[in-house]
């Protein structure tokens, strides 16, 4: 039996949306403008990975810059005061959020992964055999962001086949 | 950038003539900040090339969208708390006593915007009422966008931490996809509908209890009266008005008095007359 | 007087922070756990036991609501407020952890002012604190 993906494009965005409003934009002045654009450049990116009733992936990827200013916001740091660890923790937590939120519409049985994070361009990583099928893409306070979904088609029969 | 001074009172005098709705100065911020997403939306670089645009080319659409964003409240579900407390162990209560014959109650939720107040009102009731008892809750509101928001009764994840206990988030609400709905079997016994409060009053039923909070802050003292005016004739003789914490009748209109409820207020017109026989002249 | 105090446990150092912060504003003191074992050994080296618990679901070794079921068994514990925090938020998991002694429930992502709120509702704060 195949799955259908339950989440669709504008629940994506609205997930965005929210993790906007709560954490990197609670005055809502600064929001995530879309661009569209989905090769848009990045420099960093995290990943979390769904497993089990559906397989893939949740990406985000931003300039440096972008994560930078992430990580103080989520934190309530100045810019100059936030460390590596601080940006790494942050983008973890931010593929984290939106990965469990993307988790929680899709039929019970659905696995998340810790987050990974990878300071290098979202271009750089490998998701054998996965497909981009969304995402949200955009530029906040200059600075391209986005975050998008990724089916796997092959890697995971066994799980499926229970 | 800033708002100039000659958008803002374009912008001010629009929201005053349209939704009576006061702008005072040093409000350039907010205003700015609330505009930005409709500036966006409408494909504008930003806020004063959209209002420069606009002032050359008037488009009620794009006027509508101003009034929307700049009078949207600030809604949480079962906001402040103690109005609701004061219904649950007082209000209701006795409302139960002298509706016992009829056992029917109408709310009315003015300016209702995205319904958090209607909904927490049928909460209420719905927790409260005995068996046998049915209700009704009319929400209103200036903006149709709301009135259509309020009326689909969906809200975000972030919507729903404000305000309800996680008991009632699982007993009152649906997951609809990303969203929660509210339950069908509180959703028959509330209505949105568009109105505008600074204009005479449609026909309506007499309610029982009026919720018209943190609205009248936005109004002139002429337009709070006439408000108030209006609102006492569809309160029933032993109804109860609920305002803002912030706001108040007297002074403006001397028709209502002050009543202990709970530990907030509320008011209810003055000589009323038992049994719904209102004399007003 | 002795301030109240909150754990805070999660695997996010990230969100650690965020939830240390509200309620260090809110005037507890507050304790780190990365996972539902430490809290589990912090708390039976405690002499007296943390008012509030905030609770993250999906954590390695003992996860939230292993944690919420030890804790709601041990009645030194009876007293602590546990508050799960998660972006789990299927009516089905709400439900589970309600029914195993959880007495609030948060979904991530939040705002400051709902946490705050959530914690009002609970006699934590003092209603209309804010900010």
């Amino acid at each position: 039996m195949s799955v259908e993906v339950e989440v669709n494009e504008s629940d994506l965005a609205e997930m965005v949306e929210q993790v906007w409003e709560s954490y990197l934009d609670p005055e809502g002045v600064s929001p995530l403008i879309p661009t569209y654009d989905e090769n848009q450049p990045s420099e960093v990116h995290s990943s979390v990975s769904i497993t089990g009733s559906w397989s893939g992936h949740v990406v985000y990827a931003s300039s440096m810059a972008a994560a930078q200013r992430a990580a103080a916001a989520f934190l309530a740091m100045e810019m100059d005061e936030v460390s590596e660890e601080d940006i790494s923790d942050t983008l973890g937590e931010l593929a984290n959020i939106v990965g469990g939120n993307v988790k929680a519409m899709l039929p019970s049985g659905a696995q998340l992964s810790l987050p990974q994070v990878v300071l290098a361009p979202e271009s750089s990583a490998r998701y054998p055999n996965a497909q981009r099928i969304s995402g949200v893409y955009g530029i906040w306070e200059g600075e391209p962001v986005s975050i998008s979904m990724w089916h796997s088609s092959s890697d995971n029969k066994e799980e499926e086949g229970e | 950038m800033t708002l100039s001074q000659a958008d803002f009172t374009f912008v001010a005098n629009l929201v005053r003539r349209e939704a009576s709705i006061v702008l005072a100065a040093g409000k350039e911020y907010l205003v700015e900040a609330r505009l930005i997403p409709v500036a966006r939306a409408v494909g504008a670089a930003n806020v004063n090339e959209f209002l420069a645009d606009l002032q050359r080319r008037p488009n009620p659409q794009f006027q509508r969208k101003i009034i929307d964003a700049l009078t949207t409240n600030e809604t949480s579900f079962f906001r402040d708390r103690e109005p609701f407390t004061a219904l649950t162990e007082v209000v209701l209560p006795e409302l139960i006593k002298s509706r016992a014959a009829q056992r029917k109650l109408r709310f009315w939720s003015a300016a209702s915007s995205s319904g958090q107040e209607a909904f927490s009102l049928a909460i209420t009731l719905q927790e409260t009422l005995p068996a046998g008892w049915s209700y009704e809750i009319m929400g209103t509101d200036i903006s149709t966008a709301m009135v259509e928001r309020a009326t689909k009764a969906e809200y975000s994840q972030v919507e729903v931490n404000r305000g309800l206990a996680a008991t009632q988030l699982v007993q009152y609400f649906e997951r609809a996809g990303a969203h929660w709905r509210v339950i069908p079997a509180l959703r028959r016994n509330v209505t949105f509908k568009h109105m505008s409060l600074t204009a005479p009053f449609p026909p309506m039923q007499p309610f029982d209890v009026i919720f018209l909070r943190n609205v009248l802050i936005y109004f002139d003292v002429a337009t709070k009266r006439q408000v108030l005016q209006n609102a006492a004739r569809i309160l029933r003789p032993d109804g109860l008005l609920f305002l803002g914490a912030a706001e108040t009748t007297i002074g403006i209109d001397d028709n209502y008095e002050r009543v202990a409820a709970g530990r907030t207020s509320a008011y209810r017109t003055r000589n009323a007359v038992p049994s719904g026989a209102a004399r007003r002249g | 007087m002795t301030p109240m105090r909150a754990m805070v446990i999660d695997d996010s150092r990230a969100m650690r922070m965020i939830l240390k912060r509200i309620v260090t504003k809110l005037n507890f003191e507050a304790v780190e756990a990365g996972d539902g074992k430490e809290a589990m050994d912090l708390l039976a080296d405690m002499t007296e036991v943390p008012e509030l618990a905030l609770i993250d679901w999906n954590m390695p070794n003992m996860n939230g609501l292993e944690f919420v079921t030890k804790v709601r068994a041990d009645p030194r514990l009876r007293e602590m407020t546990l508050v799960m925090v998660t972006t789990e938020s299927e009516q089905s998991q709400i439900v589970r952890a309600l029914a195993a002694g959880a007495h609030e429930y948060v979904i991530k992502p939040f705002t400051e002012g709902a946490m705050i709120e959530k914690l009002a509702l609970l006699g934590l704060v003092p209603t209309g604190a804010n900010s």
